[in-house]
């Protein structure tokens, strides 16, 4: 059999997910990480209120951001209208942690206590100014939506480890009491690779994975049962007809039956020691949680779940930052830190890329009503921070400035796509290689742009 | 292609044929730095132009030399193995060209390395004497192999309405075939014949036409474009000639005297995504809505992929980036907004009634001109009447103002001052509007300030969501603010208002969210705006209350008195005449009146003073309007083309909305036919050159989508690309003479579909023979056989179980869905499926949110109504299984297809005959009955379980059948609708 048809063959046959199928020539390289858990804070949380410390704002409260500062940056069509640009000081202090001695916001003591695993990147920046494009824009590489996802492309290019589950697997839960920013199917869609590739989505009410659970009435044996039958009846048609397609999808048949054994399984926490469980803070029994999003990750991750995409809504802090804030950190901050003790325990961590950060990050100016107690902070795409850990990053980094007002990046930028060129170097492959022929273009998720920042690698 | 057919190909074949097999390698390997796109060319040297690459390069090197491969520069470096110089650029890690590619290129200079034409930009040819199984045949002749024989008569006959209508034939529709009671070209007539014809066509039409219920992108608002959809399924219905419904769609809106059905049509490029996304740049997202029109029109009409150009040029295919901001030109000139309404449709729209609701609104129409007119009829009546009241009154003191829905008069007459901390307060519930609400606000006021609110509804500071009265910059001021930033309205007057003088003002607001419904008055009379801000609304709930004197952060100095509220709009008439100090009584008095005051008079008795007999004719009149008026607000709408003024457009550099290049005007791309002097510059034009018949294009296009549709996979693969990036067709000949004989029929949609399905080739079995050579059936030696399509898969169930409610047209519907699908993406609204016949109908009536798409659709690869789809795909995965198994709608199938059968004398073989249209063989009975048997035991003793499992749907179960034996049945006929065979079509 060439590679062509083997793949083809594999993964046509195993799981629809393409279990085991890599796509030849991958990795081009050993790979640092197996898998992310890639923790997407959605909203755009503020660099200034969390890992970007500024003590100098202080001095520049109130007053309007310079136009030297500014240089005519296109602002949201929301402070477009603004009446003014007065700058504001983060409300929380700051302190420096661990070996590193980077700074870390009040609002996250926990994660200051891990401080010296993670790598911590002030210097991103993106091209969009509006969640829709720039949360696209970080997951698929384009602004405009249509490419296949992180999660996709990684699955199309790696396979999956597991037979059980599939390969890209994505965890949703909201700000609580807050709202918080829509989510969509698309950002753990496949674009235009074929739709096995997409993320499976699972989900804290009704069934963990849709139509998962047997009908009420239905026990296991019912379900064999009927699949005893149904595999008769379908191997008489396969000799009927000779159609290959048959004896694949009565392999999907027994498959959704494991999956309907493994997914309970996995999404059961009882059997989960104290130990590991405070580790993630006392929202880790409520399902839905991101704490408990955080726990289901490392199992998803222990199983051989290759991108567990993970969403934290609601950071978007137009107004009423001081509010909202303190409650985005105090539900993800123990969990996020607790999971990567969790991992190391587990000796995890060195093979497991995690990653932390929004879409974008916020102005330096308030946004709406600045009172005494509150203000709020716009979109803003020059500079944003997100910090890595595990799989092959330096541990105990800091990379990257920002200028006095978290506004321009003085020292070492990194592109979105340079950013995703790095996650895929990490995983062992050359952002060049992974493509996919779509209307005769040979696309890539990072289109024609990106360079592996070389100092991030351990 | 499948390798084996590949070699297969190339074995049959001696000469080198450039477009067959040097273009690609070109295409692929060459092009992207030594081809069209000039921004990328690394060198001076091309190869997709023939003169160029022939032609002496500064170096004195020729590219190629015809005939001489050793004297080629192009072929001494795909061989040389100096890294330094080896093309594709070995230290760019590119990999060298296989053996096979460079013995091609070889092969091909040596033989004179001629060059053509890209295949499908020569027009195809009539070919005289052919038909489909002719040219079928003969290359399965050259190919060593044999046509199948013709599937069996339940085969066909199920593929063929599955092709035709989407759903599977009855029993009774086999038999009669079956029996020869019908002909194969009957049973094929009668499919076309069938509205469910058009219903089937519809759904691949509406994902090419990107058609969905909601906006797309993050906030995800409602649309309503079913008047679209009902277009599209009738004009399949009517057979409308592919041109012309190709032409209506483009440019409906543009034809001369356009029909309403030609305007509805034209939403056709309305599909497109749209954003409410609080912060996006206008301007951006309109160009996006633009550039998506231009990209749409390429792929579905002349399959290419110009959105590659958008950028820089074409990197394979002869298409400039010039000349596609040329074609963007064409959709540039539409009146629209980037940033659209959130909760409806977005400007431009119109009514599109449907044609029962067109007789009844000519009827209410009627019905009020009647009214009107009888009550013009009686006005010299009415004003003698008026004459004698006025001379009663005259002396007395009699005022007056309209009552007609009057929601708020505060008399204050003579606490009129305001010191700055002064407020009065009219609670939450006072003049609470909504942001489609009509209103008109009048007061009179002395102010001592530049700066200050008057009358408001509105939280307390300057940004604050709500409406209000005030004066800013010593000027009359009106805002009614959703969001400061971006949702509301702001004007002002040109003029200032008068300090320390009274004045009385008004605003009147249509609720039509623009200010150009919005009117400001001084002294009853209208007086120029400056519009500040212009956007739509959305709806509001803050608990602000009505105030005097306070609102939006400003207080108030002067005086007011005498503030009123209405909840209509009223007229600049009705406005002069509430804005008048003097009574009724001195008026009336008055022997020379103004125009305002003779229309207060007349407002005044007619609103309250009228004699019963003539009241009549007025409440009449009235009604008559207001009738109207509430039915046309529920007609549905649709959002369609519109050509407003012209607007520049440009060369976008690097395709960002914000860098503009070069000025452009419409044109069609150069490599393409060429423009008729007689067609307009403009859409219209361009659907003229799109239907021409010069074009090498549509045709060949369209028909190979058909052929998609019927066998699985195109004659050209790529569907979407007939570029060279594309596949080459797998047989031109039959390609061509299927768009051929479309255009020669004049475009006649059912006629070609006849063609194919009546063809040898269609009819063939499906059987894959053991030695099979030719897997993806690319030579056709074979029937297709492929899995259903989502929409088909759900019908059949619905169709086979009894449950279809089949009803042409009209609003989406809301079948089952998982619960908190919806809330847990976007915290909005919870899905909420409909009850009764909403449940039943098929599937191209389901309600499409675009973010959070139906997921029993998108298991079984629907296209997500994103951007136009027109390429098929089919998936096998566990998720299918899962879904079919445990998905309500396919249990409740399964009870009602176990109910549909119960009494049956033999309800296995039924259910089974029923939904795959044949009889079980004895092994597949045998089967059946032992895994009824089994259930039939298991649920005798577990009756509760049984009950359980007949609980599940919505519809009540009407068979008095013991449950255990219905639960038992219905376990059976999950197994069947979960079969292989009956998701397939063979």
């Amino acid at each position: 059999m060439t590679n062509l048809t083997r793949r083809h063959f594999l993964a046509q046959t195993v799981t629809g997910a393409a279990a085991f199928a890599q796509l030849s020539g991958l990795p081009t390289h050993p790979a640092k990480a197996k898998r992310i858990i890639y923790l997407f804070q959605s909203g755009g949380p503020s660099q200034l209120e969390s890992f970007d410390y500024k003590p100098e704002l202080v001095k520049h409260a109130g007053k309007d951001l310079p136009e030297s500062v500014r240089k005519g940056q296109r602002l949201t069509a929301m402070s477009a209208t603004q009446l003014a640009f007065p700058m504001v000081a983060s409300k929380f202090g700051f302190q420096q942690h661990g070996k590193s001695g980077a700074w870390v916001s009040e609002l996250f003591p926990h994660t200051a206590k891990v401080i010296d695993d993670l790598c911590i990147v002030r210097s991103l920046h993106t091209e969009a100014i509006n969640h829709d494009p720039a949360v696209t824009f970080l997951q698929t590489g384009s602004q405009i939506a249509g490419r296949p996802s992180f999660g996709a492309w990684i699955s199309y290019g790696l396979g999956a480890e597991t037979k059980e589950l599939p390969a890209f697997c994505v965890l949703i839960s909201p700000g609580q009491g807050g709202s918080g920013q829509p989510l969509y199917d698309r950002l753990w869609g496949s674009g235009f690779l074929p739709t096995r590739y997409q993320g499976i989505k699972f989900r804290s009410v009704g069934d963990p994975v849709l139509y998962l659970s047997d009908p009420a009435g239905y026990t296991r044996d019912d379900r064999r049962t009927y699949l005893d039958g149904l595999n008769a009846l379908n191997k008489e048609q396969l000799e009927a007809t000779g159609d290959p397609e048959i004896s694949t999808r009565m392999a999907q048949y027994e498959m959704a039956f494991r999956m309907q054994a493994s997914v309970p399984e996995l999404t059961d926490l009882s059997k989960e020691p104290e130990s590991s469980l405070s580790l993630y803070g006392p929202d880790v029994k409520k399902p839905g949680t991101f704490a408990a999003n955080c726990l289901l990750a490392r199992r998803l991750a222990e199983r051989g779940v290759r991108f567990i995409q993970l969403y934290h809504r609601d950071w978007d802090h137009h107004g009423g930052l001081v509010a909202g804030m303190p409650k985005r950190a105090l539900e993800t901050d123990q969990p996020a830190a607790g999971l990567l003790q969790d991992l190391k325990q587990r000796g995890m961590l060195d093979d497991t890329l995690v990653v932390w950060g929004g879409e974008f990050g916020r102005t330096v100016y308030c946004q709406g009503r600045l009172t005494a107690t509150e203000y709020g902070r716009d979109h803003h795409p020059r500079c944003f921070t997100v910090w890595m850990a595990g799989g092959g990053v330096k541990p105990g980094m800091v990379y990257g400035e920002t200028d006095d007002f978290s506004y321009n990046i003085v020292k070492d930028p990194v592109h979105v796509h340079d950013f995703q060129a790095t996650l895929l170097h990490l995983l062992g492959v050359d952002h060049t290689k992974l493509t996919y022929k779509f209307q005769g273009r040979h696309f890539r998720l990072t289109d024609v742009h990106g360079h592996v920042v070389k100092e991030l690698l351990a | 292609m499948p390798l084996l057919v590949l070699a297969a190909l190339a074995t049959t074949v001696a000469a080198v044929d450039f477009n067959r097999d040097v273009r690609p390698i070109l295409s692929d390997r060459c092009y992207p730095c030594h081809g069209p796109d000039g921004g990328n060319r690394k060198t001076a040297m091309r190869l997709d132009d023939e003169a160029a690459a022939k032609s002496q390069l500064k170096s004195k090197k020729f590219p190629i030399v015809a005939g001489k491969p050793d004297d080629s520069e192009i072929y001494k470096r795909i061989i040389t193995d100096s890294p330094g110089l080896r093309m594709p650029p070995a230290y760019n890690g590119h990999p060298k060209l296989d053996a096979k590619a460079i013995a091609t290129i070889k092969q091909w200079i040596e033989e004179g390395a001629t060059y053509q034409s890209h295949w499908s930009f020569i027009p195809p040819k009539r070919q005289s004497n052919q038909n489909i199984d002719r040219l079928v045949r003969a290359r399965l002749e050259a190919m060593g192999m044999k046509p199948s024989p013709q599937a069996s008569k339940e085969t066909l006959i199920r593929r063929v309405s599955f092709d035709l209508t989407g759903l599977p034939p009855t029993p009774e529709e086999t038999a009669d075939f079956v029996d020869g009671k019908v002909t194969y070209e009957q049973v094929v007539d009668r499919l076309l014949a069938s509205p469910r014809y058009a219903e089937r066509m519809a759904i691949r039409w509406l994902e090419a036409a990107r058609y969905a219920d909601t906006n797309g992108y993050q906030t995800d608002g409602v649309r309503d474009m079913y008047r679209y959809r009902d277009w599209v399924i009738e004009a399949f219905d009517k057979n409308q000639p592919f041109d012309k419904f190709s032409i209506e769609q483009i440019a409906g809106d543009m034809l001369p005297n356009a029909t309403l059905n030609q305007k509805i049509a034209s939403a056709f490029h309305r599909n497109h995504r749209t954003t409410a996304e609080g912060g996006i740049v206008d301007e951006e997202w309109r160009v996006e809505y633009v550039a998506d029109r231009a990209e749409t029109t390429s792929t579905v009409f002349l399959g290419l992929t110009f959105g590659c150009a958008r950028c820089h040029d074409h990197k394979y295919d002869p298409l400039k980036q010039k000349e596609f901001y040329s074609l963007f030109a064409f959709f540039n000139n539409v009146p629209e907004k980037g940033f659209v309404y959130n909760f409806g449709n977005e400007r431009p729209l119109i009514k599109a009634p449907t044609p029962p609701q067109q007789q009844m609104w000519s009827q209410l129409k009627a019905d009020r001109d009647r009214a009107k007119q009888n009550w013009l009829n009686v006005q010299p009546r009415v004003d003698a009447a008026q004459r004698k009241w006025e001379a009663k009154i005259a002396k007395g003191n009699t005022d007056w103002t309209s009552t007609d829905k009057l929601e708020l008069d505060a008399h204050l007459f003579t606490d009129t001052k305001f010191d700055g901390k002064r407020v009065v307060n009219y609670g939450e519930t006072t003049a609470k509007f909504n942001h489609r609400d009509p209103y008109t606000m009048s007061v009179w006021v002395k102010p001592e300030t530049r700066d200050g609110a008057i009358l408001t509804r509105t939280e307390d500071y300057m940004e604050g969501t709500g409406y209000g009265l005030y004066v800013m910059n010593g000027k009359l001021r009106y805002h009614y603010n959703f969001r400061w930033t971006d949702l509301g309205m702001r004007v002002e007057s040109k003029q200032d208002l008068k300090q320390g003088e009274w004045q009385h003002i008004t605003v009147t607001y249509d609720g039509g969210m623009y200010t150009e419904g919005v009117h400001l008055y001084i002294d009853g009379k209208e007086v120029e705006m400056n519009v500040l801000f212009n956007s739509n609304l959305w709806p509001m709930s803050h608990k602000a209350p009505l105030r005097l004197g306070q609102g939006a952060g400003l207080d108030f100095k002067g005086e007011i008195r005498n503030p009123r509220i209405w909840s209509r709009e009223m007229s600049a008439r009705e406005v002069s005449a509430i804005a008048l100090n003097d009574t009724l009584s001195a008026i009336a008095a008055k022997k020379d009146r103004t125009p305002a005051e003779q229309a207060k008079l007349d407002l005044a008795y007619r609103e309250q003073y009228l004699p019963a007999e003539l009241e009549a004719f007025q409440t009449a009149a009235r009604k008559a309007q207001e009738d109207l008026d509430k039915f046309e607000a529920k007609l549905p709408t649709v959002m369609v083309m519109e050509e407003g003024p012209q607007r520049d457009a440009f060369v976008l550099v690097r395709g960002a909305y914000d860098n503009h290049g070069e000025k452009v005007s419409p044109a069609t791309p150069a490599a393409l036919h060429a423009w008729k002097p007689e067609w307009p510059r403009n859409r219209l034009g361009l659907a003229q050159w799109i239907t021409s018949r010069d074009n090498p294009l549509t045709a060949r296009v369209t028909v190979n989508r058909f052929w998609q549709m019927l066998f699985g996979t195109g004659l050209v693969k790529t569907v979407e690309d007939f570029g060279s990036q594309g596949e080459i067709p797998v047989q031109q000949d039959l390609l061509d003479w299927l768009a051929v004989e479309f255009m020669d029929n004049g475009w006649n949609v059912k006629g070609i579909l006849k063609t194919i399905v009546m063809s040898e080739t269609y009819k063939q079995s499906s059987k894959v023979p053991a030695d099979n050579r030719d897997p993806e059936n690319r030579l056709l030696a074979r029937g297709p056989r492929g899995r259903l399509s989502s929409e088909m898969i759900r019908d059949q169930a619905l169709a086979v179980s009894g449950l279809l409610v089949e009803k042409q047209g009209g609003p989406s519907v809301k079948p089952y869905q998982p619960k908190g699908l919806w809330q847990e993406l976007t915290s909005g609204e919870e899905y909420k499926p409909d009850k009764g016949e909403g449940l039943y109908r098929r599937s191209l009536y389901s309600y499409w949110r675009r973010t959070i798409a139906p997921p029993s659709m998108v298991n079984f690869d629907s296209a997500t109504r994103e951007v136009c789809t027109v390429r098929e795909n089919r998936t096998n995965t566990p998720l299918q299984a899962l879904n079919l198994m445990n998905d309500e709608t396919y249990l409740e199938a399964s009870r009602k297809l176990a109910e549909r059968v119960i009494q049956d004398p033999a309800p296995l073989e039924r259910a089974f005959l029923l939904t795959l249209g044949r009889r079980p063989s004895a092994k597949e009975k045998q089967i059946l009955e032992t895994s009824f048997a089994k259930f039939q035991q298991r649920f005798s003793n577990d009756t509760q379980a049984a009950e359980k499992l007949l609980a599940i749907g919505e519809s009540k179960t009407q068979s008095n059948a013991k449950p255990a034996d219905l639960a038992a049945l219905m376990s059976v006929a999950s197994m069947i609708l979960n079969l292989d065979e009956a998701i397939t079509k063979q």
